[in-house]
């Protein structure tokens, strides 16, 4: 493995997204990442073990497994080894003591008390491996009055003012289209164990990372409270509008459910809007300054409207770039998996998957010049490394771990 | 005397000529874990001490929050003397922070084959990346979330998609930044000398975090989109002082919420049961549902629903958080440790037990270390 993070391993029971996130950008940046199952409660976003198969995935003949299937489960679990171990018995308890004995970081995001009813807490984890960086991300944290209330992204957005930010103008609150604060959790997540193993190297001192999900949540809505704090003022929503700036928004183009994105931060960019509309903007009083046109940002905004309404989306973007405004085409999912800029970047890249095949994936959004990553392995299949690192990392016998298949400790699918 | 806890960075020096909040936000997380940050402003000041809102005494508010905890310098690249002073105090760091895009920083002089130091480690935070076609085409929250593919599902899907609120994309950005440069930090604290440079583009990072939304809709053959409006159960409902955000995923949480809102026979219908029943007769029982979430309000269900260990979510105001005890009894809010009687902040985003996050120094006014900072270059010098 190459990346920053070669030599590194984490032995993690990250689930869902937020956890699962953080973990799946530790592996692309090349740490081994063996991510630990149990399959008795497998992760909730492999889904159910009897569900259908996605609609495009159907008729596909190696898509035999939907718990392989899922993606949500196959986008946020990129770049990891995955191993099953039943946690509830002695054997299977016995053997991730070992794996951690020898790993650099662990990370969970279950509910506080499931990893002290594993007999897994950092306290016990520290006996085994004294070095080792455990980070838990919770909805609340691990201490507080709130430390045991379940939650989840989406209702960690409104427990963290995000919610409150985001509507139309004099509209209702809003959630976004998907749980935001999972993928901000697993961000911050992801930056504290590398700081924590940085420090540990250094120290020789692990240590435990407490993440709860409507702080760090709360901390991306810094300035909102900042505003609140200083001037007493709740910040309402705004929409598409920006504090300082017009025009800021997302305007029709000329065919349903085609959008365009355009603003302008300076008077030279403003000029060039102007240029490529000419409807005569340049010359209205109403819009001569940013000021003038944040005044008028009703009258300018329906200007917009009517204009952009009678062009092509993606000819109306590639003007607009040209002049230098601040423009984009708003792509939906099917879209950005032709963006030119995004596939020349690398960000989305095809990624064989053993059942469900060749599909468009984000990856890691991060480049480096000398300590260049891999193209990310896919999201593995539940207990595909199981034998590997069993063997491999723990010295069992292909016998052994057969026994272990046998007994349910470790496999993969629906324990028999 | 307990001895101060360790700082993570603190051994390190970055060097901001970012001019962007996103870039911003990567060198703010940077000091917050203890690194020391100069920020070098043009003369007429960073353009984040423009943006509105402002406090009452006319200073920006994001600039409160962005250039936090760091020492400001104000150097005019474009004169030679000035520039050679922004080269030295480079080219002894240990990071530097820029948003410029290939051609501007050319034509400053400020690329790392111009910096001509190995060791340095250099994060390039732009809009759209070093690389690719629109690497020189402006950039900013709005596009980021056009592009992304955010804008696409966040919204009404009868009106204009919408941008996450704020500056959602700059704190990502900077927060992927943190984790690339201190992996880089790490790798040269193993490998010396071998600094490098990091591309993290504004778009890409968010739309990896568009990663589940994105393969569902390749996996299911049709684009995720923005909310039915009419789906009164599809966001935040109405209760009696706000908004509240129910989640009836699970069986036991249908079953525990319709109890608590005295909706006893809908949780005792075994048909509701199922999750793929209640989705697809929700018409059913949505109105009836909201009808009752309006009698209650949102911290009293919430706790109700606690209890149960429902998950479900209150809108909570700027207000409304800094009043909540959980927050207060994990001592999460804070001031500058320099200036105890300025602006409160909100709390890091996670606690390290043995390098906390620190907030030591309030957002510095224009070039207030700058006598200080030159000082330094020229005693190094002699």
């Amino acid at each position: 493995m190459t990346g920053p993070l070669s030599g590194t391993r984490g032995v993690v029971l990250t689930q869902a997204w937020a956890g699962a996130y953080c973990t799946s950008l530790l592996g692309m940046l090349g740490a081994d990442v063996i991510q630990v199952e149990v399959r008795k409660r497998p992760d909730s976003w492999r889904g159910d073990y009897a569900a259908p198969l996605p609609s495009a995935i159907q008729g596909i003949p190696t898509a035999q497994n939907p718990w392989n299937c899922n993606p949500l489960y196959n986008a946020v679990n990129l770049g990891k080894r995955s191993i099953t171990l039943d946690l509830a018995d002695t054997r299977g308890i016995d053997l991730f003591r070992r794996l951690l004995a020898d790993a650099d970081f662990c990370a969970e995001n279950f509910s506080p008390r499931v990893l002290e009813n594993f007999g897994l807490g950092y306290t016990s984890m520290r006996a085994i491996n004294p070095k080792i960086i455990l980070a838990s991300l919770s909805a609340y944290g691990h201490d507080g009055p709130w430390a045991n209330v379940p939650g989840i992204g989406g209702t960690i957005e409104p427990s963290s003012g995000l919610s409150g930010l985001l509507g139309y103008e004099g509209g209702p609150p809003l959630h976004s289209g998907q749980m935001y604060p999972d993928a901000v959790a697993g961000l911050n997540a992801c930056g504290a164990i590398i700081t924590a193993l940085r420090h540990r190297d250094r120290t020789g001192v692990g240590q435990y990372i407490d993440l709860s999900m409507q702080e760090s949540s709360l901390a991306w809505a810094a300035d909102a409270y900042l505003e609140y704090a200083t001037t007493g003022r709740q910040r309402p929503r705004m929409g598409n509008r920006h504090h300082t700036f017009a025009p800021h928004g997302i305007y029709p183009a000329d065919a349903e459910d085609r959008w365009i994105a355009l603003a302008c931060e300076t008077e030279e960019q403003w000029r060039a809007l102007c240029r490529v509309a000419a409807q005569g903007w340049a010359e209205d009083a109403r819009f001569a300054t940013n000021a003038d046109r944040k005044t008028n940002e009703d009258a300018l905004d329906a200007a917009i409207r009517a204009w952009s309404a009678t062009q092509d989306r993606d000819t109306l973007a590639d003007r607009l770039i040209e002049a230098g405004v601040v423009a984009a085409p708003v792509h939906n999912a099917m879209e950005m998996a032709d963006d030119p800029h995004l596939r020349s970047r690398g960000i989305v890249r095809d990624i064989d998957h053993p059942e469900t095949g060749h599909w468009p994936q984000m990856v890691l959004p991060m480049q480096f010049s000398r300590t260049v990553t891999d193209p990310p392995r896919h999201a593995p299949l539940q207990g595909q490394h199981s034998h590997e690192v069993l063997t491999s990392l723990l010295g069992l016998s292909t016998g052994e771990v057969d026994d272990l298949v046998r007994a349910n400790v470790t496999g993969g699918g629906p324990p028999r | 005397m307990a001895d101060a806890p360790a700082r993570a960075l603190g051994d390190v020096r970055v060097i901001d000529v970012s001019l962007s909040t996103a870039g911003a936000w990567t060198s703010r997380l940077l000091a917050d874990a203890g690194a020391d940050v100069i920020l070098v402003e043009p003369p007429d000041g960073h353009p984040i001490r423009k943006l509105a809102p402002f406090t009452g005494d006319g200073q920006s508010i994001p600039a409160l929050n962005f250039l936090a905890n760091k020492r400001a310098v104000t150097l005019d690249l474009d004169d030679d003397q000035q520039h050679g002073l922004a080269l030295r105090l480079i080219r002894g760091a240990d990071i530097v922070v820029s948003s410029h895009s290939p051609v501007p920083l050319a034509a400053l002089g400020l690329t790392f084959e111009d910096l001509d130091t190995p060791r340095l480690i250099m994060a390039h935070v732009t809009p759209h990346g070093m690389t690719g076609a629109l690497a020189e085409a402006p950039g900013n929250e709005l596009t980021d979330a056009a592009r992304s593919g955010w804008a696409s599902i966040n919204g009404d899907a009868d009106r204009e998609p919408l941008k996450p609120a704020g500056f959602a994309s700059s704190y990502c950005t900077g927060a992927a930044a943190y984790a690339a440069i201190v992996a880089s930090l790490r790798w040269r604290d193993h490998h010396p000398e071998e600094g490098q440079e990091i591309d993290i583009a504004e778009v890409d990072v968010m739309a990896a975090a568009f990663a589940p939304g994105f393969l569902g809709s390749h996996y299911r053959g049709v684009a995720l989109g923005r909310r039915d409006a009419s789906d009164g159960l599809g966001g935040p409902a109405q209760v009696a002082d706000g908004h509240f955000a129910l989640t009836l995923s699970r069986a036991h949480f249908w079953r525990d919420a319709m109890n608590v809102l005295g909706l006893e026979d809908l949780a005792e219908d075994e048909r509701y049961g199922t999750s793929w029943y209640r989705t697809l007769h929700k018409d059913e029982y949505t109105a009836r549902v909201l009808e009752a979430m309006r009698g209650w309000k949102k911290m009293e269900l919430f706790e109700e629903l606690a209890i149960r260990r429902v998950v479900a979510g209150p809108v909570l105001t700027m207000d409304e958080l800094r009043r909540v005890e959980h927050l207060e009894q994990r001592g999460y809010w804070r001031r500058p440790a320099d200036a105890p009687d300025g602006p409160e902040y909100p709390g890091h985003a996670y606690r390290m037990t043995e390098t906390p996050a620190t907030l030591d120094r309030h957002a510095p006014l224009p070039g207030e270390h700058t006598a200080d900072v030159i000082a330094g270059i020229e005693g190094d010098a002699r």
